[in-house]
């Protein structure tokens, strides 16, 4: 076994701290008045630099909501969120696009990639965007990680939904961003594929220090956690750590009466 | 379904309104076009009402000769019909009219007016009758008919423009030279002076005839009948009294007759508009075509649903087509109201060329409305007809998952229909242009052949759109990154689309191109004959063909100097020559040849007075010989015959096809102008001195002007350029819809992409890339339309110019410059056309694109 790596953030280092991001006291408020929908109520949660955390609840529990604030692909009502020691709030949209290109990395449930690029030219996509050359060394290791090396000239039209997904994953840590946010990664393909995406996951965190961030509804996915945090309606309302499948499973049974 | 129809048209109005705005622009155009010619047409039959208001009958002679466009010339009266009138029970008063050119000139000494391209300038004789003098003397004071031979009345609109008051002399340009004559009265046509820019110079009867007519002669006698005679039975008592050779009408006849005059020659500018208005709703079917295709694309699911649940195929169909009339009716509607706008836009544009048109009442006749609203309709459901059948073919299957539909285009029977058609259009492009006219009407044939060619091009493009979008985007990767590799593989991934988007522009462009080319052509080719067949020194040019001209007295003063070996005038003239009525050049033969080069020669060019020298293509096509006598008919004499003495070959043309000595011109013309005036200047003198010379005596006849060899060609050229103009400007029309085509292309497939679009801004793509991206689409886009226009206007070019080989067009020229200015142009165009679609794009909010 090889000795973890924490890879080298691609912008300022992450000044002596250990939180890859945080969100303090984070509120979303939809609509107004009577018809006003809190989708987070106040969140204060912290992600480890390293680790595997989840995110889980219900329909509505506001754990999307809590990526996409963090993610920087929403803004809040209130409160504040923070990727290592940037406040988002105080980033314009440039500057936002700028932070998602070189410092996040996502991996989406589906429609992942981009159709008429190639499987390495979506992988080397953030990378490109930013005009930088791709560092070979590295994205050779994360293409063989992921196990794509003879499919990296085909477009997604010719992969299974697997290979997409795996296509996906590597592109989220080919450019080594300082976190990684997965919605529901195996949410769409089968069991079987769903294991070997969550174990490259777990490989790139315990392997290459990654931090990854996931959300799901799927009590398996979670298993594969180093720690789960609950969510519903919009509030943080247990946490776990080691999780097991079935340790999961009693725990969600419980929030949902 | 019908709900189901509206319901669709009404969720995606905004989609529908977008195509629409093609086809209301094309609709806007041809009602302008339509309002425009109404309203010129009734305002020139105001006109002619009004300033034959009072009279009863008109009498004129029955001489006349009517070749395409240079008019009817007809016959001048002797005096002695006016006292025959006169004598008539019945005629309360009858007065003769004189009718010819007369050009005044301004403060500096240019010439007023143009009358080769503009409003003409009149020389008349006064009537102080008021009944038959449309002019009315100003009320103010001082005004009064001219009665001295050295008078003039000014028209009003004149006197304003170029400061001319009672009292003041003025130069005017006649037939005898240039005069100078006393103004004593100013006048305006009617009461609202509304001579459409027309000039007018009043001289008594006497010095009229004189000046601007011949004397002893009248073009007209107008007659004021009793006020309870009938005009009738009045034209009935004068025909009676008349000679041979002249007849008479009522007043309501002479009225029609000149305003069916108009309708005609207006008709023709009418049909040169609607031309351009059919080449704007064709393209304009291609924009709708596309457009359709990719909301039907689009609707897939929504389709497939509603055959699932039981809908026909041909319900499908109708309820595709119902959308398309719908659209149809309202793009029509709108754009009736919007031609209204282009032809207030349009009379401004005449207006600059100095034909003002009065504002007031505009004419809408029914008939605008109701073409306005059939020709949206048509073309927006003809364009729809094919995808509305392939919306029928899509599988119920599709609503569940996605059915695998094959955008590239690539098909054996494509490129076999597609080969078929287009060498079934080039045969008929070439049929028209080299094949004999008897049979088919070739400009039809060629126009069939033509829009063959289009929609063989338009199948045939999806074969070649990727290869050719994938180079002409070849740089942008290195140029703009991953920016750059999107856009050049978003314009290759749906050839079919790109082709479709690609096919208005390439119309339009081949259009411009062919233009570009043929002018380049012409101008290379006059540039040839000047070079090889002009052998003078200098070119007195007047710019006038049939009305006015140089004073020949011009070329007698110009042999008079010592510096000039020769110069000779060349006439224009229209006559019935051997059956058909057509027109001549006249002026010394012979000395003509020393001057020009006429090529080799049968006969002799000095011609008698009974005699006629005809170039050889056209000999050739008679079987005519030397000493063969041709029926001939001239209004202004009784000659029926002339001999053929000469042969010329001519190729330059400078001589027409046929040609009178200066004998037989005088003989058999009353109007005797010098259109051009060449000069030989004797070999010893210096050249700058000779012009010198020249330049002195032609000051007096300012509607010449001077020129040298370069200076001709550049004239001839330059002669091209307004129409040039023109034509493009109308052809904009086209490049605009092809533009509003790539437009609305892109919004449509953005707003398919929208969840592909989200991604990328998700993982990094800034704004600013994003609309670059589509950008550079749009350009590949264009570009590709561009190049295929240019090929396609390049084949026209050369096939046209070959075809007038025989009538001048010697030269091929392709204008490299010019076509590279096209290419950067549609390379903007593709710029303009994303702008909209590009902000769009960029406005889109991340998370409803992705959770789309």
């Amino acid at each position: 076994m090889t000795t973890p790596v924490a890879p080298p953030p691609p912008g300022a280092p992450v000044a002596g701290s250990t939180i890859a991001a945080r969100a303090v006291n984070a509120a979303k408020i939809y609509g107004s008045g009577d018809a006003a929908v809190r989708a987070l109520d106040g969140v204060s949660v912290d992600f480890e630099t390293a680790r595997f955390t989840a995110i889980m609840g219900p329909s509505g529990s506001g754990k999307s909501t809590l990526m996409h604030v963090i993610a920087g692909l929403d803004d809040l009502s209130s409160g504040e969120v923070f990727i290592g020691d940037i406040n988002l709030a105080t980033l314009n949209e440039k500057q936002l696009t700028t932070l998602r290109r070189d410092r996040i990395g996502f991996v989406f449930q589906a429609f992942n990639l981009v159709p008429t690029l190639t499987a390495i030219e979506n992988i080397n996509l953030p990378t490109a965007l930013a005009g930088r050359k791709p560092d070979q060394e590295w994205v050779d290791r994360v293409v063989a990680t992921v196990g794509l090396g003879d499919r990296l000239t085909h477009r997604p039209s010719e992969l299974s939904g697997g290979q997409q997904q795996r296509v996906a994953v590597a592109r989220a840590l080919a450019s080594r961003p300082s976190i990684i946010f997965a919605d529901e990664p195996t949410g769409n393909v089968d069991s079987t594929t769903g294991a070997e995406i969550l174990q490259f996951m777990r490989h790139a965190v315990d392997q290459l220090g990654q931090t990854i961030v996931m959300v799901t509804h799927d009590p398996v996915a979670a298993g594969y956690a180093d720690r789960i945090v609950f969510l519903a309606d919009g509030n943080v309302v247990g946490e776990m750590l080691e999780p097991t499948a079935e340790r999961v499973l009693d725990q969600m049974k419980s929030i949902g009466n | 379904m019908l709900k189901a129809t509206l319901s669709n048209l009404r969720a995606h109005k905004w989609r529908l309104l977008l195509t629409g705005l093609a086809v209301m622009l094309g609709v806007a155009f041809m009602s302008g076009s339509f309002v425009l010619g109404d309203t010129i047409r009734s305002t020139f039959d105001d006109l002619f009402e009004d300033a034959n208001a009072g009279t009863d009958a008109v009498v004129r002679s029955s001489e006349v000769v009517s070749a395409a466009f240079a008019g009817d010339q007809r016959g001048q009266l002797d005096a002695s019909v006016l006292d025959d009138v006169l004598a008539v029970d019945g005629v309360e008063d009858a007065v003769g009219a004189v009718v010819g050119f007369a050009q005044y000139v301004d403060d500096e000494g240019e010439p007023v007016g143009d009358p080769g391209q503009g409003a003409p300038t009149f020389g008349f004789n006064w009537t102080d009758n008021t009944d038959l003098n449309p002019y009315i003397l100003v009320d103010d004071g001082v005004s009064r008919g001219p009665s001295a031979p050295d008078e003039v009345v000014v028209d009003k609109s004149t006197a304003d423009a170029q400061d001319f008051a009672v009292g003041e002399q003025v130069t005017i340009l006649t037939q005898q030279g240039s005069v100078v004559q006393m103004v004593v009265g100013l006048a305006t046509f009617g009461v609202e002076d509304a001579s459409l820019g027309a000039s007018a110079a009043f001289f008594a009867t006497e010095t009229a005839q004189t000046l601007v007519g011949t004397p002893g002669k009248f073009e007209t006698v107008s007659v004021v009948g009793d006020d309870d005679l009938d005009q009738r039975e009045l034209a009935a008592r004068i025909a009676v009294a008349l000679p041979a050779d002249t007849e008479v009408l009522t007043g309501a006849e002479f009225i029609e007759q000149s305003q069916d005059q108009v309708g005609q020659a207006l008709q023709f500018i009418s049909i040169f508009f609607l031309v351009f208005v059919a080449i704007s709703l064709f393209v304009g079917t291609f924009v709708i075509y596309n457009s359709f295709s990719i909301i039907i694309a689009q609707r897939t699911r929504e389709t497939a649903l509603l055959r699932a649940i039981g809908a026909s195929q041909g319900q499908v169909i109708w309820s595709v087509l119902l959308e398309a009339v719908l659209l149809g009716i309202v793009a029509g509607a709108v754009g009736l109201v919007a031609g209204i706008g282009v032809a207030i836009g349009l009379q401004a544009l005449l207006s600059a060329f100095g034909l003002d048109i009065p504002a007031s009442g505009l004419s809408i006749k029914p008939r605008t409305v109701v073409w306005s609203i059939i020709v949206g309709v048509v073309v927006t459901s003809v364009s729809a007809v094919i995808p509305a059948w392939r919306a029928s073919r899509i599988p119920p299957l599709a609503a569940i998952r996605n059915v695998a539909q094959d955008s590239s285009g690539r098909s054996v029977v494509r490129a076999a229909i597609g080969a078929a058609v287009l060498t079934l259009g080039i045969v008929a492009i070439l049929g028209g242009l080299f094949g004999d006219d008897d049979t088919v009407n070739p400009l039809i044939l060629v126009g069939i052949g033509v829009l063959v060619t289009y929609i063989a091009l338009f199948v045939l493009g999806p074969l070649i759109a990727r290869p050719v979008s994938r180079f002409i985007g070849a740089p942008l990767p290195a140029l703009r990154g991953v920016a750059g590799t999107l856009a050049r593989e978003n314009a290759s991934r749906n050839p079919k689309r790109t082709a479709a988007t690609a096919a208005a522009l390439m119309v339009g462009v081949s259009l411009v191109a062919f233009i570009t080319i043929f002018a380049s052509s012409t101008k290379a080719s006059i540039e040839e004959a000047v070079d090889e067949a002009f052998q003078g020194d200098f070119l007195i040019d007047s710019g006038a063909f049939g009305f006015g001209g140089l004073s020949p007295v011009l070329a007698t003063e110009l042999n008079a100097l010592d510096e000039v070996e020769a110069a000779a005038g060349i006439r224009f003239g229209v006559a019935e020559l051997d059956g058909s009525e057509t027109f001549l050049f006249g002026g010394d033969a012979a000395g003509l040849n020393e001057i020009l080069d006429v090529g080799p020669t049968d006969g002799s060019l000095d011609l008698a007075v009974d005699e006629i020298a005809v170039r050889r293509d056209l000999a050739e096509d008679r079987g005519y010989q030397i000493g063969q006598a041709i029926p001939v008919r001239f209004v202004d004499s009784d000659t029926n015959a002339l001999t053929i003495a000469a042969i010329y070959t001519d190729d330059a043309n400078f001589l027409g096809n046929y040609f009178l000595g200066l004998e037989a011109y005088e003989a058999n013309y009353l109007e005797n102008f010098d259109t051009q005036v060449i000069i030989d200047i004797d070999n010893d003198v210096d050249v700058d001195q000779a012009r010198a010379a020249v330049e002195l005596v032609a000051d007096q006849y300012p509607n010449g002007t001077v020129l040298d060899q370069i200076d001709i060609k550049e004239q001839q050229a330059g002669q091209i350029d307004p129409i040039l103009n023109i034509i493009f400007a109308l052809l904009g029309l086209a490049i605009l819809i092809a533009l509003l085509g790539i437009t609305n292309t892109l919004a449509l497939s953005i707003f398919e992409r929208s969840r592909e679009l989200g991604l990328l801004r998700a993982v990094g793509m800034t704004r600013r890339q994003l609309r670059s991206t589509i950008r550079w689409e749009s350009v590949i886009t264009a570009l590709l339309g561009t190049a295929l226009g240019i090929v396609v206007g390049l084949f026209f070019g050369w096939v046209l110019v070959r075809a007038l080989d025989s009538q001048g067009l010697t030269v091929f020229r392709i204008p490299w410059t010019a076509l590279i200015v096209i290419t950067v142009l549609s390379a903007i165009i593709g710029v303009l056309a994303a702008i909209g679609p590009a902000r769009r794009a960029s406005k889109l909010v991340i998370l409803d694109a992705i959770a789309m």
